[in-house]
């Protein structure tokens, strides 16, 4: 579903992009298994969340991200994504960015919202392939992520809300590392940033 | 619409959702970490019982299991999005100045609820915004036998809603008007009880303001509780919340300051004044409902609003005992030691204390009260039995729903209650059991 086109990233980040809100929480200590807590829960009640966090974000810019601005799905010049869903959209296929985000976020509450998958009474269990699901929805949510920073970037800044989106993005990768749910590869559009912003608590 | 016009309502839109957003994203943050610190006080606190050395390793053990259990379920609570629909409306109960109070019965586990309804525009528009924040507050604090207990809060983009135990022995107001009068035997019950409540709302730094015979509600066995904190202030500050507290108190004062509130016949002389007011006021209240149950109607009540607050205002004079009503001169002293000075009233030195010691109240079990056999019993005939209750048969059971705000128009405010989302931890694992702070 990814085609990598050849490039170098430019990032266009400000001095603004590291700072982050309530610099004293202890994000990746929070993301830590609590002693004797579900894993499976543990990671539900994040996936739900970064989603709806996630959503707000793109929100506040999603007047910016127009077919005009953003023809395709692309995290600078090296990353494009095409969306495939097995059903509208059998083979991959370039989509704006706009287009793409939403089928991807629709796709996404589908999943929280299934019982069978996110069970949300203590009598239902979790499904075996939980956790590849929620890696899947991780790794889509990243290239939200992508496609806010390196294209709306200046949007955020704008709307003052750089320490907001940098704190979302910090305590997501600390949780998707430390459950190596999202693979490098993933990640890679932006690593640069992340050792930049991830390094301290 | 020109050109500039349009550029101009696109970004009021735009920063308009910003901003909502910027809120919901610090709240979520400054919430995590509450969190995660409380969390691990529960932790903390659970290891700390398990010292006991009369429990075996396998009695800690399985205590350790439990409390993990309940751990991974108040997660999965906080995954399950509440909303109206799960909830099954069965009667309306009750009307109060923003919306109305309904039981309802949640669909998929039975248990009956008070669901009260707050309007956001009502709320927005007479300045009620801190009170609800306050009365989230209390209610979240108070965890407590004398006041009713709240289970969830959310919202839609009209309505907030409040899910409250239910209690089924109906209002004190309802009883009074089935009663005319009450005996000096029952007053006497319901007063201490009253008092008690009071008490300890004040020990957790509150002040109701508004206590009256519509706020005391009475459970399935006919016992005592507090409700509506609606326009609660607060008079200690916790470090945590100070900054929001202080507004809330100034919106508080504001908003009384402008607007009539509700029935002014219970209302202490002192809080119509700029002056300031503090934690005796509800002693006040508590001596005008003494009034009313003995009398049978409060002793400032007049045709209309601005007499009884000019009666309020002069309580020396119309203070007066109606010849055709007897009463005990112990009642009546009581009634002038509540119904006096803020400085010299009962109830404003040691809370409770000065309430012991008053011949009215000989025989009171302080201590038990609220195990002993309640005055009135209530009868209940089944977890929804609303016979306790007036009919309200002008108001639709239905909920009155959102229409879906049409994308890209501009809805309410919505952050201004932001915050208005509460789930029990408590009170969804371990259902019923009252708990200590
Ligand atoms: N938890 C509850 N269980 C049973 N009945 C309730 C409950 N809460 C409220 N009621 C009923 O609904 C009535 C109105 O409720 P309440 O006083 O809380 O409304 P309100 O909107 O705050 O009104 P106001 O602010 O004018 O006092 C009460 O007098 C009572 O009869």
């Amino acid at each position: 579903k990814k085609k990598f086109a050849h490039g170098t990233i430019r990032y266009s980040l400000h001095k603004q992009a590291c700072a982050s809100l309530n610099s004293g929480i202890n994000l990746r200590g929070a993301v830590k298994l609590p002693e004797g807590e579900d894993l499976n829960d543990w990671i539900a009640v994040h996936v739900v969340d970064f989603f709806n966090r996630i959503n707000l974000i793109y929100g506040t810019i999603s007047d910016y991200c127009t077919e005009q601005t953003c023809p395709t799905m692309s995290g600078g010049p090296r990353f494009e994504y095409l969306w495939a869903d097995g059903e509208k959209y059998k083979k991959p296929t370039p989509l704006p960015a706009k287009e793409y985000i939403s089928n991807l976020m629709d796709w996404i509450e589908v999943q929280i919202n299934n019982p069978a998958l996110f069970p949300c009474t203590s009598d239902l269990p979790f499904p075996k392939n939980f956790e590849k699901l929620c890696s899947k929805i991780l790794a889509r949510l990243h290239r939200v992520f992508v496609h806010v920073y390196i294209h709306h970037f200046q949007n955020i800044v704008t709307i003052a809300a750089e320490a907001h989106v940098n704190t979302c993005y910090k305590h997501f990768y600390y949780f998707v590392t430390e459950f190596d749910l999202v693979s490098q590869k993933e990640l890679e559009p932006l690593a640069v940033m992340a050792s930049k912003i991830c390094k301290d608590c | 619409m020109t050109a500039t016009e349009n550029t101009i309502r696109f970004s009021v839109h735009t920063l308009d959702k910003a901003t909502k957003a910027k809120v919901t994203l610090e709240n979520y943050y400054s919430n995590l970490i509450a969190q995660h610190v409380e969390r691990k006080q529960r932790l903390a606190k659970l290891e700390e019982s398990l010292k006991d050395d009369s429990l075996s390793e396998e009695q800690k053990h399985e205590k350790r299991l439990q409390h993990a259990q309940k751990e991974t379920e108040f997660l999965r609570l906080k995954r399950s999005r509440l909303g109206v629909e799960d909830f099954e409306p069965l009667k309306v109960i009750g009307r109060g100045a923003f919306g109305e109070v309904r039981l309802v019965q949640k669909k998929d586990t039975g248990h009956v609820y008070a669901m009260k309804i707050l309007r956001k525009a009502d709320m927005l528009e007479k300045e009620q915004v801190a009170h609800v924040r306050a009365e989230r507050d209390i209610l979240v604090e108070a965890d407590h036998q004398w006041v009713v207990k709240m289970y969830y809060s959310f919202q839609d983009p009209i309505n907030l809603y409040l899910i409250m135990e239910f209690l089924p022995g109906g209002d004190m107001m309802t009883l009074l008007m089935k009663k005319d009068t009450l005996s000096e035997e029952f007053t006497q019950f319901y007063i201490a009880e009253t008092a008690l409540a009071i008490d300890s709302i004040h020990k957790l730094g509150f002040i109701h303001r508004d206590i009256k015979p519509d706020n005391l509600l009475l459970d399935a066995k006919g016992h005592l509780k507090l409700s509506d904190f609606g326009l609660c202030t607060v008079i200690t500050s916790s470090p945590m919340d100070s900054k929001r507290r202080a507004e809330s108190w100034k919106k508080n004062r504001r908003a009384l300051a402008y607007s009539t509130v509700g029935t002014p016949d219970y209302i202490a002389p002192e809080v119509f004044l700029q002056t300031g007011y503090g934690p005796a006021c509800d002693w006040w209240s508590l001596g005008v409902i003494m009034y009313e149950m003995l009398i049978g109607y409060p002793p400032f009540c007049s045709e209309n609003p601005q007499d009884t607050y000019r009666k309020v205002m002069n309580w020396r004079e119309t203070l007066v005992f109606p010849a055709e009503v007897p009463i005990s001169e112990e009642a009546k002293d009581t009634i002038i030691k509540f119904c006096c000075e803020a400085e010299r009233r009962l109830g404003s030195q040691k809370g409770i204390e000065d309430l012991k010691i008053i011949p009215f109240f000989r025989g009171v079990d302080w201590e038990h009260i609220r195990e002993r056999p309640a005055a009135i019993p209530v009868e209940v005939r089944s977890i929804d039995d609303t016979s306790n209750f007036d009919d309200f048969p002008d108001v639709k059971l239905e909920i009155p729903s959102a229409p879906m705000p049409q994308d890209g128009e501009v809805n309410y405010k919505d952050w201004v209650f932001i915050n208005y989302t509460f789930k029990r931890f408590e009170g969804l694992t371990q259902r019923g059991t009252p708990t200590k702070k």
